[in-house]
């Protein structure tokens, strides 16, 4: 009888400690640290017994025994026959070995070596049933276990008859072949066994430890040839630094492809070669830097050259580059050639235009043959309509009333219908001049009161005393208004009221705020927003009104925002809507601000001059005003002295103003000319121009933004007086 | 209103002996501005293309052209420019009324020598004014401030 678990020996229990606890560890093997968790593959990879195979046949040859390679669960990875004669015989005569330890002959209990090898992480030896001895050793990189070596099948004492003969009974084998092969084994000392497989491990594992290293080894080249592709794939790149002067201190291989200049040929030169010409001259470069010391970085977008003169539309980066104490020691500058995208933007650019300009030469066409039948209507109405061919009934004249006010109606829409397409091809024009919102207003009023009073609504007006001229174009102006008032008359019901308002507005009163308030139904919160945008139409509670073409209020938009203005409303449901638009107050400080300079006022007076123009037969025409200015502007010293612009009052005289950075002596000798000039265009003075001036002494006492205040401020008291006195001489 | 109406009675009253002389295509707009015109006290000619323009300018010698850009034969820039090369033409003040944006043609038609630029459909107040200024005829002051 063998006593059960005979088979097994106890590695912890009869092995010396040095050889249980065996462990690549101690040996330093593997890093206790930073240890990476092995892939599946990389474990395969490891146990590849294309790579062991020779290694454990050189050992099993030498040590004459059987070796067999498993992974960590035990499963068999390969194996070399160092035929073992009696195990040999065993196994070939077994029909089923089953997926248990490759070598242990045994029907009863399963052979653990593997597992405990793996658990303790230490040689252990094992006897099975024939009382055949193997040894397992684990394989382990740093703290994970990657499989075993199993080698033996030898006797390490002579063959027990009884043993073998159940064994022969358990395989079907013949008892007594079996014995006569048996007993020809010679037996193997214990201690070698041990030995041997102390020793086996300590190959395996280095072996282990080798292959490890190489595969790290073949990974990082691979990684390293990923790097020089990457490097490559940036090759649209250039990357060089400069130091604080902006002389190059490195110059990389993108560089050199990209600018075409070695880093020797290029070391030491200032990087505004990168420019070009134009752009040195423009001191580009310099630029850059000072932002770059500024603010930590400078990006730009323009042109670069490069050595071939070949120029390139190119995206600088210039990082400022800090040393240990945080002061600036250089910059590193990235630069990436966008010709390519560039081309594609202007591509697109175009394609935009292109269809914007089709667009309106579509709109432009139709409005234009909108307009010729409109206007052989407009003459057959107004003619009916102003008695040309004799008296109409009032019934007739109502009707023919209310079908001009279509026609006006249809005008205005098809105005629109230009409008929209200049708003969105960016051609809305603005002549600006210093216009008086009161006088353009009061405009606007009488022409909205035909519409306010069949509907019994009462249009008021609000203006703050002595509101200065906005910076604005009239007609634009009177086009918003319009706009505003129209639609507050289309949404108030009967008998209401609508009233327009103007006062100084913003932090530094710099611009003027008007509100067209209506008794109206008022806007739902959730359409003030829409209102503005384009084709927006609110339908209104109640009456159902028409309303054109929903253009206004978005062309109104584009003619504030246009103007520096802002729009925007404010409407309480059932107790009607104000609409606020700003406008920029014309401020002849600002205007002038370039000729006030310090050095021109330092001559110490500022002279008005004012040329009037009398009118002859009907008024001056406006070309001849054009003429006049042109010659003016010739006449005058486009840094020293400005001429103002007209503020659009042409009455039976007009007047032309210049500020001039001179005093009388100098003013004298600019009149003189003017006067000169004036004659040889209007030989007949017909224009009768005369001329009239008013110095303003500088106060040198005041601060250079106190003393433009005060100067300009003069200034416009003397062209209000200036207007007031010609007023009376009319 | 009123004053249109103003301007029609004071000119019917009187033939101003004035030959105004319009350059435009489209029968219905000759029709209609005829008649306005007429009831202010002008003779009216008409020319419905660029060539009979010349021509019939050259013929009538008018006081006043009032010219349409787009013609057939021509447009009304060629017009303009022809009249302003010819002696006997380059006196008589053009005004011109035409669909087209203004944008795009006053400035060009004013530096080519016309006298005023009017979008169709013109105001009839403004345009009448501008003829009447365009011929040098005295505006009462009161009327002009009324503009």
């Amino acid at each position: 009888m063998i006593p059960e678990g005979l088979g097994r020996l106890e590695a912890g229990a009869r092995l010396p400690p040095a050889v249980s606890t065996y462990s690549p560890h101690q040996l330093g093997l593997a890093d206790e640290d930073g240890e990476l968790e092995l892939s599946a593959t990389m474990r395969a990879n490891l146990l590849d017994f294309d790579a062991w195979g020779e290694v454990l046949k050189m050992y099993g040859r030498t040590m004459r025994v059987a070796v067999a390679l498993t992974d960590s669960e035990g499963q068999l990875v390969g194996e070399c026959h160092n035929p073992q004669s009696v195990w040999t015989l065993v196994r070939e005569a077994a029909s089923d070995w089953g997926t248990g330890c490759p070598f242990c002959i045994t029907k009863r209990l399963p052979c653990a070596a593997v597992a405990d090898a793996v658990r303790l992480g230490a040689v252990v030896v094992v006897h099975d049933e024939a009382s055949l001895t193997h040894v397992a050793v684990p394989l382990t990189l740093g703290k994970q276990s990657l499989g075993a070596i199993i080698a033996g099948q030898v006797f390490d004492r002579y063959p027990e008859p009884l043993l073998l003969r159940r064994v022969a009974k358990d395989f079907g084998i013949s008892a007594q072949e079996l014995w006569d092969i048996a007993k020809k084994e010679r037996p193997v000392a214990r201690g070698l066994l041990l030995a041997s497989g102390e020793l086996l491990a300590a190959l395996g594992n280095a072996f282990l430890q080798q292959r490890h290293g190489k595969m790290l080894e073949e990974k990082l080249a691979e990684t390293n040839d990923r790097f020089r592709w990457l490097a490559e794939g940036i090759r649209d790149y250039a990357l060089f630094t400069i130091d604080t002067t902006g002389r190059v201190t490195s110059w990389n291989v993108g560089a050199e492809r990209m600018l075409g200049y070695t880093q020797a040929e290029i070391k030491g030169q200032n990087f505004s070669f990168i420019f070009p010409p134009k752009d040195i001259q423009r001191r580009a470069a310099e630029t850059q830097i000072r932002e770059a010391l500024r603010t930590g970085r400078a990006e730009s977008e323009g042109w670069s050259i490069r050595r071939t003169q070949e120029q390139f539309w190119a995206n600088i980066n210039i990082t400022a580059l800090s040393g240990p104490e945080g002061s600036i020691q250089g910059f590193a500058i990235i630069m990436q050639d966008t010709t390519e995208r560039k081309k594609i933007a202007l591509v697109l650019e175009n394609a935009q235009q292109e269809r914007g300009r089709l667009q309106e030469s579509f709109l432009s066409h139709v409005s234009h043959e909108l307009r010729t039948p409109l206007t052989a209507i407009y003459f057959f109405t107004t003619n009916v309509l102003d008695g040309v061919f004799g008296d109409l009934t009032p019934e007739q004249h109502k009707h023919l009333a209310l079908a001009l006010d279509n026609i006006t109606q249809l005008k205005d829409m098809v105005s629109d219908l230009l409008d929209i397409t200049r708003v969105e091809t960016y051609k809305l024009t603005l002549a600006r001049q210093p216009a008086s919102l009161v006088k353009v207003a009061s405009e606007v009023l009488s022409t909205c009161n035909t519409n306010a009073i069949a509907k019994n609504i009462s249009l008021r007006a609000d203006c703050a005393a002595n509101l200065p001229f906005v910076w604005a174009d009239p007609a634009r102006v009177r086009q918003i208004l319009t706009n505003l008032i129209d639609n507050g008359i289309k949404f108030t019901p009967d008998n209401g009221t609508i009233s327009v308002k103007a006062k100084l507005f913003g932090q530094d009163h710099d611009f003027v705020c008007v509100s067209v308030s209506d008794s109206g139904c008022g806007i739902r919160a959730e359409n003030r927003e829409i209102i503005f945008d384009r084709l927006a139409q609110v339908q209104s509670s109640g009456e159902v009104s028409r309303s054109g073409l929903g253009l206004g209020l978005f062309i109104s938009r584009e003619l504030v925002s246009r103007h520096g203005g802002r729009i925007w409303l404010d409407s309480r449901l059932g107790h009607g809507s104000t609409f606020y638009f700003t406008l920029p107050a014309f401020s002849l400080a600002k205007y002038c601000s370039h000729i006030f300079s310090s050095p021109n006022l330092d001559a110490g007076s500022v002279t008005l001059i004012a040329v009037d123009v009398v009118e002859v037969k009907g008024g001056v025409q406006a070309d001849i005003l054009r003429e006049i200015r042109q010659i003016l502007e010739r006449c005058i010293h486009a840094g020293q002295d400005v001429l103002l612009p007209a503020t659009g009052d042409e009455g039976p005289i007009v007047t032309f103003f210049i500020v001039a950075c001179t005093d009388p002596k100098g003013s004298a000798l600019i009149a003189g000319r003017i006067l000169k000039d004036l004659r040889n265009f209007d030989k007949t003075s017909q224009l009768n121009p005369t001329l009239s001036s008013k110095t303003v002494l500088v106060d040198r006492g005041r601060l250079p933004e106190e003393q433009i205040h005060e100067v300009a401020a003069q200034i416009e008291s003397s062209v209000q007086e200036h207007l007031l006195s010609t007023e009376r001489y009319k | 209103m009123t004053q249109t109406k103003a301007l029609i009675a004071q000119g019917s009253d009187q033939a101003t002996g004035k030959t105004i002389l319009i350059i435009d295509d489209d029968e219905h707009l000759l029709l209609g501005l005829t008649a306005r015109l007429k009831t202010n006290g002008y003779a009216v000619v008409w020319a419905r293309d660029a060539v009979a323009a010349i021509s019939i300018a050259r013929k009538q010698a008018p006081d006043l052209v009032i010219l349409d850009l787009g013609l057939p034969a021509g447009d009304g820039f060629l017009v303009l420019d022809r009249m302003r090369a010819l002696a006997d033409l380059i006196a008589i003040p053009v005004i011109v009324l035409s669909a087209r944006d203004p944008a795009d043609n006053r400035r060009r038609a004013l530096d080519a020598g016309a006298a005023a630029y009017f979008q169709k459909p013109p105001n009839n107040h403004e345009f009448l004014m501008a003829i009447r200024r365009a011929l040098g005829e005295t505006v009462a002051l009161s009327t002009f401030l009324k503009t």
